[in-house]
């Protein structure tokens, strides 16, 4: 063997085995950061959340649940009632995020935070309105009836004034004009949840309330008087469901026999209408004149909690991921691009919304129709 | 380096299991061999799902959960999950409405999932239907309530129902009356019930049980078009398109679905201990889904409510026009009121001689002590939902017949009726003269002396001679022998030579059911033989509560 041949082939050995050495320090190297890494993980436990059952299915999901544990923010969530979050701020045992699935829910824990001395961040990276899940036919007899006008092509919004009062003058379908498609005795009403128990039918107080006073309600006084004349819209409905999935059930599997109007999140039929990559032909949306923009409210009690936070609010697959389970995000156009090819018509752009009056106010007549039903 | 790898594992695991990556598809490999001492997963059920106990072994297989069912009636499955007596970790109700809409109940019930869906319907004989004008589709989307009432009430329509105060069906059929006849647009309060409508629906009503195995039974022996034999059932569509599959009726049933009437069983699973939580999410992941789905739909008859596996069986169920459901009304003090009408005064008033074993070995094993409770209980104060089942109502009229070596001498006992209310219903409390009658038979059990031999089949004989003089007396109450004994029959007739004697009886005899209540272990074999030549059942006291005893009792009487 020549001399420069052995050179090479020493070298080539070298390097053979510098960069046999190399890789194993450094894949060493890597399994001890990673090491360290699921340590500190596992040292600092998932976070826990207390969440409604509107975004149960999102945390669920295994890509969301991928990248949250790459971002090292892996969480452990439990689905819990939305009105029964606030009962579980207990210092010391407090989770680090709740996720309730609206405003008023999220206030009731910012307000039990605030008592239990806990600092809380609200943020809310999804929203969806409220809407009327109806059937092409009853949308007809409004419009009929002067109750209701088409938005776009199956599409449309309901005066919620001229509804509530002609609902509190306890009118039947078969009362209405041209209403042969629905000629039926029972007294037109909107299928809620009970609001002793659900987030969505106090959303629908808010709605009523608002129409039957004129303008949002802001005080302990009108808010008592309003809601002892609109706890009949709950009470002569006779049973209602305690959660909204229930009432969505009823919509889309027992249909317009039972359910002519459901109030429900929009999110619900889109999420619906994805998964089944349609619906059928006859259901179509009402949006009520106006509504309430329900924000899935994200209360952060830790700082990884607020990380969270931050990143659900602005990782654009997480975002996207969002919109899948029917959510609106700040870019509509992915909403309304995702939304389009199952045949569910939805308003983009919603133009007349309130807000929910202020969380006492709130507060104040879900009591007031609470005593109501009970009795 | 292989140690270094183990650490590694050991490490990284437990941040998979955080992360979730455990694939769910991957997952049914590990749970089709579920450990031996796997906890069950003890469901509360109502008894018409017993159709449904097949899934028991499907949930096994799929979800490694040990699904096990126990049954019972709506009614008192509610009363148990209410008052939280129950041990069980889930609930699953045809209908749950009435815990649901109960601030208890709602705290009871932790996560709850509809599972599928019946709607209440009417089945009528095929030619019934046609001379009723109801095989017309467009006459059968018509008939309401109160056609079905004015129908009972002529004698048209002679109907199967299960109890309507113990079972979901029978109650929603009263409901469905009062509503209809009330002409009211939403739920209904206790001062709308329309008195004279359950009169005239509960004329029609032929054969009373307490579930729905033991009426389709029965249903397939009587039905017919004559005058004494049944010409409709009145039952969850599920139930009434499998005996129409079942190629056991003489005609099929024509299914007549209450216009603005209908009320829908939605069978919600409701988890009622939330430490297994987990499994009961497995549960309702797999009986959501597809395939459970799709059994359920072709099995039992019941619409998926998984709506993509409902569009591909529309061929299963009839079609009609859309089905107006009626607005129910959650009002406990409506159902109070119309659960006690119904059993203190609209229902055909009960009649029974009770055959009471006084022989002397009715002193051993507690056995006394045993038979004054059950009388007691009978005529107890329990003002419970089971406790007013079980107890003596208005009108009742029951003889006592004690017997040791022979037959003793009969004490006629009656529970005066109630003041009917004008309008409405209401849940009365007992009159000062029914507390009196009650305190009389308390005082009579307690002074049972329990003394010589046993003479139990001449004493039933006597028994059915007498209910039989009473019955032809007063035709219109609904007779029964219950006979309390530890089984052991030392004189008198064996009951080769009682059958032979009952044979010689009259005919209608046959009406006159007879139930044992077992104090003891001796010849139960021989009891369920007699019954059999009776008709009726033996009851194990001694293995049943007392309330179950008297409520089955009461349901067939």
């Amino acid at each position: 063997m020549s001399k420069p041949i052995k050179i090479v082939l020493t070298l080539l050995l070298l390097a053979g085995f510098g960069a046999a050495l190399f890789f194993a320090l450094s894949g060493q190297r890597a399994e001890v950061a990673q090491q360290r890494e699921a340590a500190e993980v596992a040292a600092a436990g998932p976070i826990t959340g207390l969440i409604a059952l509107d975004v149960e299915p999102y945390f669920k999901d295994e890509r969301v649940r991928k990248i949250l544990a790459d971002k090292r923010l892996p969480v452990q969530v439990t689905r819990v009632g939305s009105r029964d979050m606030a009962s579980k701020v207990v210092a010391g045992a407090t989770p680090d995020f709740f996720f309730s699935s609206g405003v008023v829910a999220a206030n009731q824990i910012a307000d039990a935070a605030r008592q239990a001395n806990i600092t809380v961040a609200q943020s809310s990276p999804f929203f969806t309105p409220l809407v009327i899940a109806s059937w092409e036919p009853i949308a007809k007899i409004l419009v009929a009836n002067g109750l209701a006008k088409p938005l776009s092509e199956r599409i449309y919004g309901v005066d919620m004034a001229k509804l509530t009062a002609l609902m509190l003058d306890k009118k039947r379908w078969k009362d209405l004009k041209d209403a042969s498609a629905y000629d039926v005795g029972r007294s037109v009403l909107v299928s809620t949840t009970d609001v002793r128990r659900s987030n969505s039918a106090a959303m629908y107080l808010a709605l009523t309330s608002q129409a039957v006073n004129g303008d949002i309600v802001t005080d302990r006084a009108t808010a008592q008087k309003v809601a002892a004349r609109v706890a009949e819209l709950f009470k002569r409905q006779g049973y209602q469901e305690n959660y909204v999935n229930g009432n969505f059930d009823d919509y889309v599997s027992i249909g317009i026999g039972k359910t002519p109007m459901a109030f429900l999140y929009e999110n619900q039929m889109v999420h619906y209408a994805l998964n089944k990559k349609g619906v059928q032909p006859s259901m179509v949306l009402i949006y009520p004149q106006p509504t309430i923009v329900n924000k899935v409210v994200f209360v952060a009690v830790s700082e990884r909690a607020r990380a969270l936070a931050d990143l659900l609010g602005s990782h654009s697959e997480l975002q996207r991921i969002g919109v899948e389970y029917g959510f609106r995000i700040a870019d509509s156009g992915v909403f309304m691009q995702a939304v389009k090819p199952t045949g569910l018509a939805v308003e983009e752009r919603l133009t007349q919304v309130v807000d929910p009056p202020a969380f006492e106010v709130m507060a104040e007549m879900i009591d007031v129709v609470s005593k109501e039903m009970s009795q | 380096m292989t140690r270094f790898r183990h650490v590694c594992v050991a490490l990284v695991l437990p941040l998979l299991m955080l992360a979730g990556c455990g694939k769910k598809d991957e997952a049914p490999a590990t749970r089709t061999a579920p450990a031996a001492d796997t906890p069950v997963f003890k469901v509360l059920a109502t008894s018409d799902l017993r159709d449904a106990q097949p899934l028991e072994d499907m949930v096994l297989k799929a979800t490694g959960v040990k699904l096990k069912f126990q049954f019972g009636g709506t009614m008192e499955s509610t009363e148990a999950v209410l008052t939280g007596k129950t041990d069980a970790h889930a609930a699953w109700f045809a209908n749950a409405k009435y815990l649901l809409s109960d601030p208890q109940g709602q705290a009871r019930v932790k996560l709850q999932e509809k599972i599928m869906l019946s709607p209440i319907a009417v089945g009528v004989n095929e030619s019934a239907a046609k001379s009723l004008g109801w095989d017309n589709p467009a006459v059968a989307a018509k008939v309401t309530w109160k056609t079905l009432t004015e129908a009972s009430r002529d004698g048209k329509l002679r109907y199967a129902l299960s109890n309507p105060a113990t079972s979901n069906q029978g109650f929603i059929a009263l409901m469905g009356v009062v509503a209809a006849a009330s002409n009211k647009a939403e739920a209904l309060n206790a001062a709308d019930v329309d008195r004279g409508a359950i009169a005239g629906f509960l004329k029609g009503y032929k054969l009373p049980g307490d579930n729905s195995t033991y009426l389709a039974e029965k249903f397939i022996e009587q039905q017919g078009n004559q005058r004494n034999q049944l010409n409709a059932f009145i039952n969850y569509e599920s139930w009434l398109l499998s005996l129409n599959n079942s190629g056991k009726l003489r005609e099929k049933l024509t299914v007549v679905y209450p216009h603005e009437g209908v009320a829908t069983a939605d069978y919600p699973l409701m988890l009622l201990n939330d430490t297994r939580r987990d499994d009961y999410q497995l549960v309702v992941d797999y009986l959501k889904g597809r395939d459970a789905q799709a059994w359920l739909g072709r099995q039992t008859l019941r619409r998926p409510i998984n709506a993509e596996v409902a569009s591909g069986m529309g061929d299963l169920f009839p079609k009609g026009d859309m089905l107006v459901e009626l607005p129910f009304s959650p009002s406990r003090e409506l159902a109070d009121g119309l659960i006690d009408a119904y059993l203190n005064e609209f229902r055909r008033p009960i009649a029974s001689t009770f055959v009471l074993d006084t022989s002397g070995s009715m002193n051993g094993g507690g056995r006394r002590a045993q038979l004054i409770e059950a009388l007691n209980y009978v005529a107890g104060a329990d003002s419970t939902l089971t406790g007013r089942l079980a107890k003596l109502t208005n009108r009742e009229r029951v003889w006592m017949l004690p017997f040791a070596g022979r037959p003793g001498s009969i004490t006629a006992f009656q529970v005066p009726a109630g003041r009917p209310l004008a309008k409405g219903v209401q849940l009365q409390e007992d009159s000062e003269a029914k507390q009196q009658v009650l305190a009389q038979v308390r005082d009579y059990a307690d002074g049972l002396q329990m003394t010589g031999g046993t003479a139990l089949y001449d004493s039933v004989l006597v028994a059915l001679e007498h209910t039989l003089a009473q019955r032809a007396k007063n035709p219109e109450y609904q007779y029964s022998v219950v006979a309390f004994t530890d089984g052991e029959n030392t004189e008198g007739r064996n009951l080769e030579r009682f059958k032979a004697a009952y044979a010689q009886l009259p005919e209608d005899v046959r009406a006159i059911p007879v139930f044992m209540v077992l104090f003891g272990e001796a010849k139960e074999a021989d009891l369920k033989d007699m019954v059999k030549t009776t008709g009726g059942r033996v009851f194990d006291a001694r293995k049943t509560p007392l309330y179950a005893v008297f409520k089955d009792i009461r349901a067939y009487q």
